[in-house]
């Protein structure tokens, strides 16, 4: 793996690891070297996001079982649904389609409500869409391919967003998860959901009828959004945009900021293992190009019409090694590629507007489907 | 920046030096107090703000104890019973006192009482018990009940569309046009329309054509004042339940839950009484008899209270199906009393006539499944009930009632909920493996064309089918002096299996709701289970013990 393109960020990573070395040792003469760990995250979030995203750590700590199965029953019993919507909220309602019967595939559809609609009924779900330029973002949740749902009240809450910072229309994909389902099954839901999409005559933009696409997804959503990319354009479709939220990328090799952050801001390098193990095919190890697309069994995507990419990277995520990668995989292939890395954020930053680097997002994203229209 | 501990009500003390780092961004609110924090709100969780930083302390000392443990150990945490995962708080508190059981001490500045009921620990007793309970009181889960579940004043209106077509579309927009069209007295144009539907409905196949044709043909009668003649015999309901009962699961998860609900709140009880609102066929009641025979320790004396309604024959259906659990009864081996009261409505139930034993006696459940929303069509009646349930002084009572929106004032809106409801219910029933032209769909078509017909055709005391949403029948009873008893994982779990059982068609989910269980077709909840108990009393339900 080349470290090179690492060089300009090594700068900044001195000054966290030498941050957090005396964070650690100030710590650690006070309270004891248990609380070193906890403690540090605690000083990079704000309290109530701290406690959401514990408390999921340690429900997603309870689901995984050693020997590779999940428990799913009590992960649909604690994860909080929400209901779609007709009757819009703040703007934007929603309802969901089953697209596919044979697979179960739902997607929720989320829309802004007009002033002439402002009660939509059953008859205008489908209405066309109205403009020169609207774009369509077809979301997939993350949940490292085992967890949440598209009706998970957090991916529901987060495509509401993107409905209004877009003006867009938002699918989001109820993609089949691991471990019960491996690789290809998300893969084949999101393509299968891309298709459906993009033979929707209600979803066409006026200006050209075509259905104007964009690929979003946050961690495994990330990863999916990249292969639903590739598949769309080997298959002549254009995608105008990817947008990753710390994408879930991964490899075989142990990199600097896995053991570097490993168990530091609610994530182990052991849940992701687990995680890949149960998403990719068996016997399969990380650098299936599923986990590392850019990896040693990886394809080039030089000459490829792949859409700009925009990538969402924290600086307390320990993956970001592997999502860098993946943004210098685009790089060399020449594509086009904006990096957002957000140095002192952690996972999930995204699922509540209470800190700064959401806001600074929210306006890239916007900036990133807008400059189309 | 130095910390002001007393603005972090009730999360004890710690470190001081610690403090400053978090310092700005922990900027609590001074107005927060007593209100949830509304971002998590919105995710489903309901802290307090004030309750926040305690909620952080308990997670990492969590944290902590896990670290230490194996991770078999951990995973087998989730074999715990579960509740209610809105209320973050409860949740974390408790799976503490699982994993680390009596040795938890709690924090010496901690000041909410009701948290730390050293009693509810199972095992140890750090403090003597202060009277003999039947069994053992497990009050640690009754901490949080009290928060109660703010009855949004937005409804919500979900919608699972199934193969969107254009024909669909057509056909339901001109259901929308007819039923406007009566709404606003114009019956010229309603006729017209009516007429118009059939047509289209003819084009149709399956589900879609089934509910359009039983919407017209209520909208029909409607329209001509032809009120559904039958709609006055509530026994041959009764007997359109079987098919219903047969063909899709609903009816078998309301009696399942219900049975769990129950069965846990008789658990240490050696009498038990159940006062079934609607008997019926009494298909709920093998199967929790069959429960308590197989209890440890061995089965409870049962005794069963059958409501029904008057029989246009003058048989006594009530009998015959006590005579049937009698001789249940007697082959599994449990002690079995059974008496059946006919009353035309269950508002005109006086609990005297009932023969209740005091609770020291015997142990009461009400069960009402799909029986209370009827009350609505009369006023005082839901008023009058409740309170006959009070004065009945259960220990549970069992509701369970189709999740929708169906008793709004405007007729439109009612006709467009019903209609987004019952075309999902069509679907599952089409979506699940019973053979198209089987006796049993046909007949569960016509139970539930028969609601369709009474929500659309029918006004004032006529209109029995009432139905409203779990956040309005929550308002009801905890105005009504009730509060939550919660369905946990463990009936999510064999609710969810059952499913696997006996349903089918995948599209079947069920969905816990702040304690209560919720059964739908794909995203869509179609019935709801809650139970309750008096508030300020212990239903000793929420017990670990799995029951199987």
């Amino acid at each position: 793996m080349n470290y090179g393109f690492l060089s300009s960020f090594f700068q900044k990573d001195l000054f966290l690891v030498l941050g957090f070395v005396f964070e650690c040792l100030k710590e650690r003469g006070m309270a004891g070297s248990n609380e070193v760990n906890l403690n540090e995250c605690k000083t990079v979030v704000p309290l109530n996001t701290w406690v959401l995203i514990s408390s999921f750590k340690l429900a997603y700590n309870l689901l995984r079982r050693p020997d590779g199965t999940f428990n799913r029953h009590l992960a649909e019993f604690l994860d909080r649904k929400v209901p779609a919507n007709l009757n819009p909220v703040d703007g934007v309602f929603s309802f969901d389609v089953l697209i596919d019967r044979a697979t179960g595939l739902l997607c929720r559809i989320y829309r802004p409500a007009t002033a002439e609609e402002p009660e939509p009924n059953i008859v205008e779900l489908e209405k066309p869409v109205v403009g020169d330029v609207v774009p369509v973002i077809i979301f997939f949740h993350g949940g490292s391919f085992a967890h949440s749902s598209a009706n998970s009240a957090i991916y529901d809450t987060l495509c509401r967003r993107l409905v209004g910072i877009c003006k867009a229309v938002v699918v989001s994909v109820n993609y089949r998860r691991a471990p019960e389902n491996r690789y290809p099954c998300a893969y084949d839901d999101g393509w299968t959901a891309f298709k459906w999409v993009n033979s929707r005559s209600w979803l066409q933009s006026q200006k050209d009828s075509k259905v104007h696409i964009y690929l979003a997804g946050d961690s495994s959503g990330g990863n999916i959004a990249h292969h639903v990319a590739a598949r769309a354009v080997e298959s002549g479709i254009d995608v105008l945009g990817n947008i990753l939220l710390n994408p879930m990328f991964g490899g075989q090799e142990r990199t600097e900021s896995e053991m570097r952050l490993d168990g530091k801001y609610f994530v182990t390098l052991q849940d992701r293992d687990w995680y890949w193990r149960a998403f990719l095919p068996e016997g399969e190890n990380r650098d299936h190009p599923a986990c590392n697309p850019f990896g040693p069994n990886g394809r080039s995507l030089e000459g490829i019409k792949f859409p700009k990419s925009l990538v969402v990277v924290t600086g307390l995520d320990l993956i970001q090694d592997w999502q860098l990668a993946y943004v210098e995989g685009l790089r060399k292939a020449g594509k086009e590629v904006k990096l957002l890395y957000m140095e002192q954020a952690t996972i999930g930053f995204y699922l509540l507007p209470n800190n700064n680097h959401f806001h600074t997002v929210m306006d890239e994203i916007s900036e990133f489907v807008g400059s189309d229209c | 920046m130095k910390r002001d501990h007393q603005e972090i009500s009730g999360s004890g003390s710690k470190p001081a030096e610690s403090s400053s780092i978090k310092g700005k961004l922990w900027e609590e609110d001074p107005d927060a107090g007593g209100m949830d924090d509304e971002l998590l709100a919105v995710l489903g969780y309901k802290v307090r703000s004030s309750d926040m930083a305690d909620v952080a302390q308990k997670l990492e000392m969590l944290e902590k104890v896990m670290g230490t443990a194996q991770e078999d150990g951990i995973s087998q945490l989730g074999d715990t019973v579960h509740f209610n995962p809105s209320d973050l708080s409860g949740w974390v508190q408790n799976l503490l006192i699982e994993f680390n059981g009596p040795t938890t001490t709690p924090d010496p500045n901690f000041n909410d009482d009701s948290e730390y009921d050293l009693r509810a620990i199972p095992g140890v007793a750090a403090y003597p018990p202060v009277k003999s309970d039947p069994g053992l009181e497990n009050t640690r889960k009754r901490a949080k009940t009290e928060s109660s579940s703010s009855s949004s004043s937005t409804t919500t209106r979900p919608v699972v569309l199934i193969d969107s077509q254009e024909a669909g579309v057509r056909l339901v927009h001109t259901l929308m046009a007819c039923a406007e069209a009566v709404q606003q007295d114009n019956l010229k144009l309603a006729d017209a329309l009516v007429k118009h539907i059939g047509l289209l409905a003819s084009s149709q196949t399956g589900a879609m054509r089934k509910v359009a044709t039983y919407f017209a043909e209520a909208l029909a009668r409607r329209i001509y004042r032809i009120f559904p003649p039958d709609s006055l015999d509530p026994s041959y309901n009764d007997k359109l339940q079987i098919p219903f009962y047969e063909t899709c699961p609903y009816l078998k998860f309301a009696h399942f839950t219900a049975n769990q609900a129950i069965l846990e709140a008789f658990s240490m009880a050696s009498r038990v009484h159940v006062i079934d609102f609607g008997l019926k066929q009494g298909m709920q009641w093998p199967a929790l008899m069959q429960a308590l025979a197989l209890r440890p320790g061995g089965p409870p004396e049962f005794r069963l209270t059958g409501i029904g309604p008057p029989q246009p024959d003058n048989t006594d259906a009530l009998q015959q199906v006590g005579w049937k659990l009698a001789q249940l009864a007697e082959r599994i081996g449990i002690e079995f009393e059974f008496r059946g009261f006919v009353a035309n409505s269950l508002a005109d139930l006086e609990p005297e006539m009932l023969d209740i034993r005091p609770p020291e006696i015997e142990v009461v459940a009400v069960n009402a499944v799909f029986e209370l929303h009827p009350l609505l069509a009369r006023p005082g009646g839901i008023e009058k009930v409740v309170s006959s349930i009070k004065a009945m002084k259960p220990k549970i009572v069992t509701v369970v009632e189709q999740e929708a929106n169906h008793n709004g004032p405007v007729f439109l809106d009612r006709f467009t909920e019903a209609l987004h409801y019952y075309s999902t219910l069509f679907d599952s029933l089409e979506g699940s493996g019973v053979a198209p032209a089987s006796q049993d769909l046909a007949m569960s078509e016509l139970y539930l064309g028969r609601q369709i017909c009474n929500v659309v055709a029918c006004e004032g005391m006529d209109r029995v089918e009432r139905h409203e949403p779990l956040t309005q029948w929550r308002t009801r009873m905890e105005t009504a002096g009730f509060s939550t008893v919660h369905l946990g994982s463990n009936a999510y779990k064999q609710a969810s299996m059952l499913l696997a059982l006996f349903a089918s068609g995948d599209g079947y989910r069920v969905e816990e709701n702040n304690g209560c269980l919720m059964l739908g077709w794909h995203t869509r909840p179609l019935i709801a289970t809650s139970a309750w108990r008096l508030a300020g009393t212990e239903s000793g339900s929420e017990l670990t013990q799995e029951l199987s």
